[in-house]
C-alpha cells in the first residue's frame, strides 16, 4: 500500500513535467492543426545551450534555466518561420516533414557542439530527499511539481483572462471565424508557438536538471512523451494535456516498479493505442470533440 | 563495381520498399508513422524461416511479406474509425509496441551446434542464407532491383486503372468517394495489406543483406523517414518515393563535401524544397507535365513515320 | 460608404470574380442577389480581407482597403456575418461577443455594448454561458450578427443570413435586419431568398458567373423576373426563363 502511494506521488511529480510538454504540444497543434516534430529537439537545443554555457562559462543553475528557455523560444521561432508560416490552409504533410528535417538539423548541430553522448547538466537542488511520514520526496521532483503547477496556472490565466489568450482560443476553436472578428491570426499563431516552445524549455530544464545529464536522444524522447500525453488527454484540449501528462507519469511509474523499464514503455504505447481505438477523443476530448465535429459539419 | 557502391545501391533498393509502403497509404489519405513495424515483422519472419526452419530464400521472403500483410490488415481493422493525427499516432504506437516486443522476444534453436534465433535486445544474427548458398552481392543486388522493378510496374498499372482512381478518390475525400460508389473501407484495408506486404518484403530482403537485424533498427526515425521520402521525391508517382530514397541515401552517403554538416545542409534544403513544392519534386503537376511532354514526343514520332510512309507512295 | 471597383479574385487558375463593381450607400440596405456559384461569397470574403483580389479597388468611407489583412479591415469598421454563421462552437455566447470586440481598446464600453446586445437579443442573454455550438440555427444567426456588431462597424456585411433557417425564423431575421437599419446601421446583404431580400432592400444588384448583371431599385424590374434570375440565372441575357 505504501509502495502504491509512493509510486503514485512519484508519478504525479514526473507527470507534471510531461504535462508541461503536452501543454506546449497542444498549444501548437491547437492553433496550427499541424504536428511539430521538431518540438522535442527545440527544447533540446535550449538545453544544450544551457549545458554548454554551464560547462564553458561556469554559470549557475538559474541563469542556465533562463538560457534554456530563451534558447528554446528562439529555436521555436526559427521552426515556426521555416516550417509552418509559409504554408497556408493545406499542405499539412509538408510542414510536418519540414519540421522533421529541422529535427535532423538540430540533432546534428547538438552533437557537433557537444560531441560526447552524455553531457553533465547542472542540477538544481542537491539536498537530500525530504521525508514525510513513510514517504520520500526528491527535492528536485517536488520543485518540478511546484513549477509545473505555477506555469500551468499562469497559462490558464493568460488564456482566460487576457486579450492574447482570447485570441489564441478563438484561433484554436475556429480559425476562419477568428479572422473574421479581427483577430490577427498569423501573429497569434507565432506568439503561441514561441510560448509553447518556452514552456517546453521550462520542462526541459526541470527534466535535465533532475537527471543531471542531457543526451542527443532527449529530443525524440521529449517529443514522444509530449505526443502520448497530449493524445491521452484529448487532442487540442489544454486541461486534457495536463491531465494526460499526470496520468502518463503515474502509469509509467507503477508499470516500471512492477515490470521494469521495457514493459513500462510497452504499456505506455499500448495504453495510447487502446485509448485511440476505443476513445479517439482522449480522456477529456471525446464529447467536446464529437460535439464540435457535429457542429462543424452542420456549418 | 566496388563493394561499397553495391552496398549503397542495395540499401537504396531495400529502403524503397518501405518508402513505397508509406506511399500507398498516403495515396489512400492516411499518414502512417508505423510502416517500420511491418518491415521488422518481415525481417524477423523471413530470417527465422531461412535460418531456423532452413527454408529457401524465395518462400522465406514470401512468408515475410504475407505476415506483414496480415499484421497490417489487423491494425487497419482496429484503426478504421480513425483519421488524421489519431490514425498516425495509433500506427506509431503499434510500431513502438512491435519494436519493444522484439527487444523482449527470444527464441533460439540449435543449428549445427550453435544457437540461432532472435535474442532479445541483441537482435537476430546469423541469417547466413546468402553465404551458405554462395549468392554474390551483385546477384542479390539484381534480385532486389528485379523485385523493385516488378513493384514499380505494378504501381504504373495501378495509376492507370480504375482501382488506382478509386484509391486516390478515397484518399482525397472519403465522404465524397463513398457517395461516388467507392467502398472506402475495402479500399483502406486492401491498401493496408499491400503496404504491409511491401514493407514485409523489404524487411526480408534487409535481413538477408545484413545477415543481422536488431530491434533498434526499426524505430521512429525509420518510420518518419519513409514518409519523408515520398514528400521529398514527390507524391505524383511511385517513382517519387524511390527518388526520395535515392536523394537521401545516395547523395548523403556518397558526398564527402559536407562531412560533419550533412544533415544541417540537407535538412535546410528539404525545408526550402517543401515550401516551393509542398508535394515533392515529382508532384502531380510535374508528372502531368512530363507525361504530356513524352506523349508529345511520341505523337511527333508517329506523325513523322506516317508522313514518310505517305511520301513513299 | 462602400465602393467596389473592378474587383477580380481567382482561386488558382479559376477566376471567380471577373471584374465586379458596386456600391453600398451609407445608411441603406444594399442587397446582392444571384444563383449559387455566382461568386457572392467570394466577393464578401474579398471585401472582408480573407481573400486577396488580383486587381481592383475597395474603398470604405473613401479609404482603400483592398489587400489589407482582415484584422485591419475590422479595425477600420467593416464586419462580416459569414455564410453558415461560423460562431465559435466551444466558446460561450458571452465569449463569442467578447471575441467580436477583439480590435477594440475601450474595455468599459465593450461591457456596455454586451448589455445592449442582450437587450436587443434577449434569447442570447438567456443562454449567455451556453456553448455556442449547442445553439439552434436561428440563435446562432443572432449571435453571429451580435458578434459582428460588437466591433461597432460602420457597415455590416451579411452573407446569406436566411440559409438553413425555418421560414418563421427567417422572418424574424429580416425583421431584425430592418430594425438594425432603422437604428442607423448600413447593411450590405447577400441573399438567395430574393423575395425576403427585396422587401427590405433600398437598392439591389444581381450577380451571375462572377459579374454584376443588373443594378436597380426594387420595383424597377418585375419581381418574378428578378426571382427567376436570382435562383436560376439567365439563359440568355435580357430573356426570362
Amino acid at each position: 500500500m505504501i509502495d502504491l502511494i509512493q509510486n503514485t506521488l512519484d508519478g504525479v511529480m514526473i507527470g507534471s513535467s510531461y504535462a508541461l510538454l503536452a501543454l506546449g504540444f497542444t498549444l501548437i497543434f491547437g492553433t496550427m492543426r499541424r504536428l511539430n516534430l521538431a518540438y522535442g529537439p527545440t527544447i533540446m537545443a535550449g538545453a544544450y545551450l544551457g549545458t554548454y554555457a554551464s560547462l564553458r562559462l561556469g554559470i549557475g543553475a538559474l541563469p542556465v534555466a533562463l538560457l534554456v528557455i530563451v534558447g528554446a523560444a528562439l529555436v521555436g521561432l526559427y521552426v515556426e518561420r521555416l516550417c509552418f508560416r509559409p504554408f497556408g490552409e493545406g499542405a499539412v504533410m509538408a510542414s510536418m516533414i519540414s519540421s522533421f528535417a529541422v529535427w535532423m538539423q538540430i540533432e546534428e548541430a547538438a552533437t557537433l557542439a557537444m560531441p560526447r553522448h552524455l553531457n553533465a547538466f547542472p542540477p538544481l537542488i542537491t539536498s537530500a530527499p525530504i521525508a514525510l511520514g513513510p514517504y520520500f520526496f526528491r527535492a528536485d521532483h517536488l520543485l518540478m511539481l511546484i513549477v509545473a503547477a505555477v506555469v500551468a496556472g499562469l497559462v490558464y490565466l493568460a488564456l482566460y483572462h487576457t486579450r492574447f489568450g482570447l485570441g489564441v482560443r478563438t484561433v484554436i476553436d475556429h480559425r476562419r471565424a477568428a479572422e473574421l472578428v479581427g483577430v490577427p491570426t498569423e501573429r497569434i499563431m507565432m506568439l503561441a508557438f514561441v510560448l509553447a516552445s518556452s514552456i517546453g524549455g521550462i520542462a526541459g530544464f526541470l527534466i535535465a536538471a533532475g537527471d543531471g545529464q542531457i543526451t542527443p536522444m532527449f529530443g525524440m524522447w521529449a517529443t514522444t512523451k509530449g505526443l502520448i500525453a497530449m493524445m491521452l488527454g484529448g487532442l487540442g484540449s489544454v486541461p486534457g494535456a495536463l491531465l494526460g501528462g499526470l496520468a502518463l507519469g503515474v502509469i509509467e511509474t507503477h508499470a516500471q516498479s512492477l515490470f521494469g523499464p521495457q514493459v513500462r514503455d510497452l504499456i505506455a504505447w499500448g495504453l495510447l493505442f487502446a485509448v485511440l481505438t476505443f476513445w479517439p477523443g482522449g480522456l477529456l476530448g471525446t464529447r467536446r470533440i464529437a460535439r464540435a465535429a457535429a457542429v462543424q459539419r452542420r456549418m | 563495381m566496388d563493394d561499397y557502391l553495391v552496398g549503397v545501391l542495395s540499401n537504396i533498393g531495400i529502403i524503397s520498399f518501405v518508402a513505397l509502403s508509406a506511399y500507398v497509404l498516403l495515396l489512400a489519405g492516411e499518414v502512417s508513422f508505423g510502416q517500420q513495424a511491418f518491415f521488422a515483422i518481415g525481417a524477423y519472419a523471413a530470417g527465422m524461416a531461412s535460418a531456423m526452419l532452413r527454408w529457401p530464400l524465395a518462400p522465406a521472403l514470401c512468408l515475410g511479406a504475407l505476415i506483414g500483410a496480415v499484421a497490417a490488415v489487423a491494425v487497419g481493422r482496429a484503426t478504421l474509425r480513425l483519421t488524421g493525427l489519431y490514425f498516425s499516432m495509433a500506427t506509431l504506437a503499434f510500431a513502438e509496441m512491435v519494436r519493444i516486443a522484439f527487444e523482449i522476444f527470444t527464441l533460439q534453436v540449435d543449428i549445427g551446434g550453435s544457437r540461432v534465433g532472435p535474442n532479445g535486445p541483441d537482435g537476430f544474427g546469423d541469417i547466413r542464407y546468402l553465404f551458405e548458398n554462395e549468392i554474390t552481392s551483385i546477384q542479390y543486388l539484381c534480385a532486389i532491383y528485379v523485385l523493385l522493378a516488378m513493384v514499380l510496374a505494378g504501381f504504373f498499372m495501378l495509376e492507370r486503372s480504375r482501382a488506382g482512381r478509386m484509391l486516390r478518390q478515397a484518399g482525397t475525400d472519403a465522404v465524397l468517394a463513398e457517395l461516388q460508389g467507392v467502398r472506402v473501407v475495402r479500399v483502406r484495408l486492401i491498401a493496408a495489406a499491400a503496404a504491409g506486404a511491401l514493407a514485409g518484403l523489404g524487411g526480408g530482403l534487409y535481413a538477408h543483406l545484413l545477415t543481422y537485424v536488431e530491434p533498434g533498427n526499426f524505430n521512429i526515425m525509420l518510420g518518419v523517414h519513409s514518409l519523408a521520402y515520398g514528400l521529398i521525391g514527390g507524391l505524383g508517382t511511385a517513382f517519387g518515393p524511390v527518388l526520395g530514397v535515392l536523394i537521401d541515401i545516395g547523395l548523403l552517403e556518397s558526398s564527402r563535401l559536407f562531412a560533419g554538416y550533412r544533415m544541417i545542409v540537407f535538412g535546410g534544403l528539404v525545408a526550402v524544397l517543401l515550401i516551393v513544392r509542398p508535394r515533392g519534386l515529382l508532384d502531380e503537376r510535374a508528372v502531368h507535365r512530363i507525361s504530356t511532354y513524352v506523349k508529345g514526343l511520341f505523337d511527333a514520332l508517329a506523325a513523322r513515320r506516317l508522313d514518310r510512309s505517305l511520301r513513299r507512295r | 460608404m462602400l465602393e467596389v471597383s473592378d474587383i477580380a479574385t481567382a482561386y488558382g487558375k479559376i477566376e471567380a470574380l471577373k471584374g465586379v463593381s458596386l456600391r453600398a450607400g451609407k445608411g441603406g440596405i444594399t442587397c446582392l442577389l444571384g444563383p449559387n456559384g455566382a461568386g457572392k461569397t467570394t466577393l464578401m470574403y474579398t471585401i472582408a480581407g480573407i481573400l486577396k483580389p488580383r486587381r481592383g479597388s475597395i474603398r470604405l468611407a473613401g479609404a482603400e482597403i483592398a489587400g489589407l489583412p482582415s484584422a485591419r479591415i475590422v479595425a477600420r469598421g467593416l464586419a462580416l456575418v459569414p455564410e453558415n454563421r461560423l460562431v465559435f462552437p466551444q466558446m460561450s455566447v458571452r465569449e463569442n461577443l467578447l471575441a467580436g470586440a477583439y480590435q477594440r481598446k475601450d474595455g468599459a464600453a465593450v461591457a456596455q455594448d454586451i448589455e445592449q446586445m442582450y437587450a436587443r437579443f434577449p434569447r442570447l442573454q438567456e443562454r449567455r454561458e451556453q456553448l455556442a455550438g449547442t445553439l439552434s440555427g436561428g440563435e446562432q444567426q443572432m449571435l453571429a450578427v451580435a458578434r459582428a456588431l460588437m466591433s461597432r462597424p460602420r457597415i455590416l456585411l451579411m452573407d446569406e443570413p436566411s440559409l438553413g433557417l425555418a421560414p418563421l425564423v427567417v422572418e424574424e431575421v429580416f425583421r431584425m435586419i430592418g430594425d438594425l437599419n432603422r437604428d442607423g446601421v448600413t447593411i450590405f446583404l447577400v441573399e438567395q431568398n430574393a423575395h425576403m431580400a427585396l422587401k427590405v432592400a433600398h437598392h439591389f444588384y444581381l450577380m451571375e458567373q462572377g459579374r454584376v448583371t443588373f443594378s436597380g431599385e426594387p420595383g424597377k424590374l418585375a419581381e418574378d423576373e428578378v426571382i427567376q434570375r436570382a435562383y436560376l440565372g439567365t439563359k440568355r441575357p435580357g430573356r426570362v426563363g
